[in-house]
This record gives C-alpha cells, sequence and structure tokens, in this order.
C-alpha cells in the first residue's frame, strides 16, 4: 500500500529520539545545530575571534574535526557562511571561528555578543593530511585570513609537536594592524617551537619583521625537501607564486596542500556553488595538493 | 525484469487504479505545448506527446522548499512535510534517465538529502514510449533508452503495449487492473520494429560524435567558447528546463513578526552571472564564456568523471529554450567542424 513520507525537524522530532549525535546530524544535514557564542576576542579591526559550544551534548560529543575543514554558519534569519574552523581538534566541546567583517552575514555576526544563538552544522570537507605529515618537516604559508584555517594545523601541530620535524610559519599580510595571533605565534618562536617569517606589503614606524610579498622569505629558506610538506591558504592570486616557490626548493607536487574558497552553500556536493572543473570543492577540497589542483580544468 | 503485454483498452483502467490511491501526474495540453499536470480523469492524458516544456525535476527538487523553521532568537523549532504518494505516469526515457542522474546526487551515500528521498519514495513512475522530435539526441548521449528507475515501462507496439516491469508495487497494480499476458512471438517483432522506426526518426542534422569528454578537455580554451559565450543573455531558462541541471542557492525568509522564519532552497543557475562570486568581488567565472563553458563542461565532462554518465540526456528543452541558440547541440556541431577540418589536414 502507497504510503505517504515526510520530514520532521526540530526539538520535537529530535528529543525523544533514540539516535546518537552523529546519526542525529546525519539524518538531515541541512539542520544547523544551536551553539552559543561563549567567547569573543576582537583580533584586529575587522576580525575577532568566536569561540561556541555546541548546546545539544549528543552533538557536541559527536563533533569532531580535522584541520582544513570548514563548517556552515547560521544566523537564523539572515543566512549561513562557510567558515574554516581555527581551533585545533584538541580543543574539544568548544569550536574557534575566525572571521572578518564583510558583506551581510559576517557584519551581523560581529554584532553579536556572548551568550547569543548562532547554529552550526558540519564538519565539512577534506581536511590537511595531518597524519601523513607525521615525522616530516612542514612548511605553512599563510597570506591574510588565510591563517584561519592553517591556525587549526599549526596548533594541532605544536599539541603534538614531537612528532613533527622543523616547521616554519610564513604568514603575509597587508599591513601591520592586520597580522593576528601574533603574540602566540612570536611565543612559540622565541620557545623555538616554530621558524616564523611575518611579512607585511607596508610596514610602518613599529613594524620588525620583514617587508614584501609572501615569498620573500623563501629567498633565505633552507628546505629539506625530500622530507618536506608545503601547506597553503590565501586569496586566490597567492596561490601561483607560493607553489612555484615551492616547487623551486624541490617540494614534490603531491607535498604541496593547498586550501582552495570558492562560494558555497550546502557544503555537501549538491548545490553547484563551489564547483572546479569536474569537483566540488566542499567534499573533494578545500584542500587539494598541487597535482590535483593541476588536474582539475580551470582551478588555478 | 519482467515483460508483459496488455491492450491499449486495458490502459484506462490502469490510471483508474493508480487514482485510488494515488496523485496521478500525466502529460496534459497546455496551450499550444504540453506539460506534466495532477489530473483527474484518463481523457485529460496526451499518451503521444511531444516533450514537455518544463521537466519532472519539479516533483523531486520543488523550485522553492523550504527546509526547516526556526526562531530568531532560540533556533530551528518544529516543522514537518509531507508528501503525499503519487505516480508520474507518461515520463519518456530521457526524462527517467535524468532522475536516475538527479539519484546520484540526492542519494550520494556521504550525504543523502532526506527531503529528495522523500519525494522520491512517495513517488511511483510510469514511463511511455516516445518518437524523437526535431531537437531529441537522447541516443547520442545513451539516454534514448531507460533500463531501471521506473516501476512500469509502457512501450507502444500497437493497439498494445510491451510493459517492462521495474518493481514489485508496479507489478501489484498491474495485475490488479490488467489481464497482463505474456509477449508472442508477434509482440516481439512488433516491438523490434518500433525500435527500428524510432531509431530512424532521429533528427540526422544533429551530429554523432565520439569520445565527447576528451573533445570537451581538449578544446577547454578554444576561442568557440568566447563566440558561444557571448550570445548568452544570463537568463537561466536553459537551467530551469534542464531536468538534470540541479544546481540551488539556500536562503533565510523572515515572517512577517520579524521574529521567526524559515530557511528555503531555491533553484539557481550556473549561468548566473553571481553564481561563483565570492566576498570581495572576486569572480571565479567572471564572464558569460566561463559560465556557458561551465555548464557544457560538467554535463559533458565533469560529471562522467563522478558518476560515469553524462548529466545530458539530450531531451532538446533548452535548445528550444535558449533565445541565444546555445545547446549542447551547438557544442556537438563544433566538435564534428574540427573532426572534418582535422580530416581535410590528414588529406593533405
Ligand atoms: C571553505 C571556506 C572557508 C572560509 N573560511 C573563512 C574564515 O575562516 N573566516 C572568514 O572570515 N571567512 C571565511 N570564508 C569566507 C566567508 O564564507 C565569506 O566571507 C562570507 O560568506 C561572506 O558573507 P557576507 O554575507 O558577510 O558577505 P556578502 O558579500 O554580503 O555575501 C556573500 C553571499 O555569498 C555567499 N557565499 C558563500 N560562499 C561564499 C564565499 N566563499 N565567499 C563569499 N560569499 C560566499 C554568502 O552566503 C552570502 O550569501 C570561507 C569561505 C569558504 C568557502
Ligand atoms: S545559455 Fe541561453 S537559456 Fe541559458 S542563460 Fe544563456 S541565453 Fe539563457
Ligand atoms: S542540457 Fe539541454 S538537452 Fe541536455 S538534458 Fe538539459 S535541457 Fe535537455
Ligand atoms: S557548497 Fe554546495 S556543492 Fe559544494
Amino acid at each position: 500500500m502507497p504510503t505517504s513520507t515526510q520530514v520532521a525537524v526540530g526539538p520535537l522530532a529530535h528529543a525523544g529520539s533514540v539516535l546518537d549525535g552523529a546519526q542525529l546530524m546525519a539524518e538531515n544535514p541541512y539542520r544547523p545545530w544551536e551553539a552559543r557564542i561563549t567567547s569573543i576576542t576582537p583580533l584586529t579591526e575587522n576580525e575577532k575571534l568566536f569561540e561556541f559550544r555546541l548546546i545539544d551534548e549528543r552533538i557536541r560529543d559527536a563533533f569532531h574535526h580535522e584541520p582544513g575543514q570548514f563548517v556552515e554558519v547560521s544566523i537564523f534569519g539572515v543566512g549561513e557562511a562557510p567558515i574554516s574552523i581555527s581551533s585545533s581538534p584538541s580543543k574539544s566541546g568548544f569550536i574557534e571561528l575566525c572571521v572578518r567583517r564583510m558583506g551581510e552575514f559576517t557584519t551581523r555576526l560581529h554584532q553579536m555578543q556572548c551568550g547569543d544563538i548562532v547554529g552550526l552544522r558540519g564538519p565539512y570537507g577534506r581536511p590537511f593530511p595531518f597524519d601523513d605529515m607525521r615525522g616530516h618537516d612542514v612548511l605553512l604559508v599563510a597570506g591574510g585570513l588565510g591563517i584561519a584555517p592553517l591556525r587549526s594545523l599549526i596548533n594541532n601541530i605544536h599539541d603534538e609537536r614531537s612528532d613533527f620535524g622543523n616547521v616554519t610559519i610564513i604568514y603575509g599580510s597587508k599591513n601591520p594592524g592586520e597580522v593576528m595571533f601574533r603574540e602566540q605565534f612570536e611565543m612559540w618562536r622565541h620557545r623555538k617551537d616554530f621558524d616564523l617569517y611575518l611579512t607585511v606589503d607596508n610596514p610602518d614606524d613599529t613594524w620588525d619583521g620583514e617587508v614584501g610579498l609572501v615569498t620573500a622569505p623563501f629567498a633565505h629558506l633552507d628546505v629539506d625537501a625530500r622530507n618536506t610538506f608545503g601547506a597553503i591558504c590565501g586569496p586566490p592570486v597567492m596561490y601561483r607564486f607560493v607553489v612555484e616557490e615551492m616547487r623551486k626548493k624541490g617540494i614534490p607536487y603531491d607535498r604541496i596542500y593547498m586550501s582552495f574558497e570558492r562560494h558555497m552553500k550546502c557544503g555537501m556536493g549538491k548545490c553547484g556553488h563551489c564547483q572546479v572543473g569536474h569537483q566540488y570543492c566542499c567534499i573533494d577540497g578545500p584542500v587539494f595538493n598541487y597535482w590535483e589542483a593541476k588536474n582539475i580544468q580551470g582551478s588555478m | 525484469m519482467l515483460y508483459r503485454v496488455i491492450d491499449a483498452h486495458e490502459l484506462p483502467a490502469l490510471v483508474q487504479a493508480f487514482m485510488c490511491d494515488y496523485e496521478v501526474i500525466a502529460p496534459v495540453r497546455s496551450g499550444k505545448s504540453f506539460a506534466f499536470e495532477a489530473i483527474d480523469s484518463f481523457d485529460d492524458i496526451v499518451l503521444d506527446y511531444p516533450t514537455t516544456l518544463t521537466s519532472l525535476k519539479k516533483y523531486y527538487l520543488p523550485p522553492r522548499e523550504t527546509l526547516f523553521e526556526y526562531d530568531m532568537v532560540d533556533g530551528v523549532t518544529d516543522y514537518r512535510m509531507e508528501v503525499r504518494p503519487r505516480v508520474l505516469f507518461g515520463a519518456h526515457a530521457c526524462d527517467i534517465n535524468a532522475i536516475n542522474a538527479l539519484n546520484l546526487v540526492f542519494e550520494d551515500p556521504r550525504y543523502p538529502d532526506p527531503y529528495y528521498e522523500a519525494h522520491k519514495k512517495a513517488t511511483m513512475i510510469v514511463g511511455i514510449s516516445c518518437m524523437p522530435g526535431d531537437s531529441c539526441f537522447c541516443h547520442l548521449l545513451d539516454a534514448g533508452e531507460v533500463r531501471s528507475g521506473y516501476d512500469l515501462f509502457l512501450a507502444d507496439i500497437g493497439g498494445r503495449y510491451l510493459v517492462s516491469i521495474g518493481s514489485v508495487e508496479g507489478a501489484d497494480i498491474l495485475e490488479a487492473a490488467c489481464d497482463p499476458r505474456e509477449a508472442t512471438d508477434e509482440d516481439r517483432r512488433a516491438f523490434r520494429d518500433y525500435t527500428r522506426r524510432r531509431q530512424r526518426a532521429f533528427n540526422e542534422d544533429i551530429p554523432s560524435v565520439q569520445e565527447i569528454p576528451m573533445l570537451m578537455d581538449a578544446f577547454h580554451s578554444d576561442d568557440f567558447w568566447e563566440e558561444l559565450g557571448s550570445r548568452c543573455l544570463n537568463c537561466t531558462a536553459c537551467s530551469s528546463v534542464c531536468p538534470t541541471c540541479y544546481c540551488f542557492d539556500i536562503r533565510d525568509v523572515l515572517d512577517p513578526s520579524g521574529k521567526t522564519g524559515r530557511r528555503e532552497r531555491v533553484w539557481d543557475a550556473c549561468t548566473s552571472p553571481q553564481f561563483a562570486l565570492v566576498t570581495g568581488g572576486h569572480n571565479f567565472r567572471p564572464g558569460p564564456r566561463e559560465r556557458v563553458r561551465h555548464r557544457m563542461y560538467h554535463k559533458l565532462n565533469g560529471f562522467n568523471a563522478k558518476h560515469g554518465r553524462y548529466l545530458c540526456v539530450g531531451c532538446g528543452r533548452c535548445v528550444k529554450a535558449c533565445k541565444a541558440d546555445i545547446s549542447p547541440i551547438e557544442v556537438l556541431r563544433f566538435f564534428e567542424q574540427k573532426g572534418i577540418e582535422d580530416g581535410e589536414r590528414d588529406a593533405d
């Protein structure tokens, strides 16, 4: 006999559910789960670091991410935006996002207060190959807001520092005022955890780091090419130049990883917005290695 | 798969049997053209209709669909959507193939789509054979015949139908309403005549091209795309009428109170200029050249890489809908022309 079908979503549908957190999230992957803002740290004039805690304990326990993945953030009544997870997976129970104020969504998020509720769904996307990187040197290159996803990787490497060889961070910004997480990075440099190169395009009187493009520090960089992974994140124009430098140092094609930004809506390989060539950035990426990227029509 | 034969005069009884328990959606006359609509009488159905203006995808992916409702302060509130059982009666092979392609996306085991699943589970499909029109080229893209994805498929073999039975549910209704019998030698001959007649009826001006995915790659930077794209009006009609275009946008809509609202998904199109635009103003497909090429590339190459089949079923709807004469047929013509040039060069 034919029967009607239905989709039920909301507190009634999941309150008495026997499903665990992972099953609840899978049951309706479009449903954002309520999360409370637990802390807000202004970083620069336009960037803030938000910390969130998922309210439903089942979801909180089931939520695990890896560096390079992102979430779809909901502001109910405004919409959704894809944002990279900026915290290390080891910081369990809390999720940090570093958000730049751009248009309507991000401006509204910047106006929110601790205790306010947003929605989160995810995590989505293919992460950086953290486990493959173990035992190797890592060269991380961030441009501007590209530091947001790379910070998750950097923090995670720092958590398990003894598993990695030399770790070098090159982080370029337009102006000194736009450099984020500087104190933490400087402290780690000071403790010889990482090599750190901060560069800016437009220095001011206080700037004591390097001046120039993010590629400038490559000139005096010693890279053990056979033992190094590269990880890149930044504005679209940056990739070609940084990849070129890494190739000149001899890092193999398939060990240069980069995170692509595209317009995204669903995060699940359905809405089509994030397509590059035959790939979906949201599920096949956003992290691709250079070899894969070369084999996607129109990717670079 | 089982095949049985029923007489043409048994068809009203079959539709009647569906009507008891299902909403019946079938091709009807609509002004000068044809459309799928809910019917309440067998007599409204036009069995030998030419391709409808719009496709069946709206029954799986409505143009506008609520995903959930919410309170702006506290988050998701209770919402329920329900799909009543229905049958799509009289779908052509290309259109069933199109739904089979959509299934690959929305039933992807990584993220099965609960809304699509609900529509699909409530929907039966009864297919019907057809004769190709001027802009049909399903046979060139492996979509001229359909081998799965229907409950029943009726092939008109003259006064009777050879019925391919695709599901138990379909078999039950067929047996309850009609008196299906096994096919005789004569029925099989009639079926063979029909398939040959149909094969010969395709428009021979539409070129048959081998290795389309390879050519899509080889000519990715050809000036052809500039010329083709420059004609595009960004109207997105092609994607609306296309049975396999599934791109969508997700939007929030506030209720008049300003305190509650709903999240919707609405059809979107990669031919729309903002489709690949990101904040800060960078557009990954800035011009019509890139957008039209992307639409074709996904249909004739990209989808193959992921799912092993074309995302164009050659239904010809966009051929008719596009005021600028942009369609996969133009791409096939371009490849054919290239092939002729190559041939001339070889002869030199
Ligand atoms: C994988 C990924 C990770 C990201 N990580 C971060 C991050 O860590 N921090 C951060 O600040 N920003 C990040 N972004 C960019 C962020 O998503 C956009 O800045 C945000 O969507 C802008 O929304 P808006 O309403 O403020 O801007 P507007 O320009 O007013 O609106 C843009 C519209 O396009 C949609 N859209 C979807 N995807 C994008 C996109 N990629 N860029 C722009 N618009 C998009 C938005 O939903 C919105 O409807 C990331 C983007 C992607 C794809
Ligand atoms: S290709 Fe044709 S139908 Fe499609 S958007 Fe362009 S003009 Fe409109
Ligand atoms: S691209 Fe055109 S011919 Fe191909 S399936 Fe879509 S509407 Fe039909
Ligand atoms: S964001 Fe929807 S397909 Fe990738």
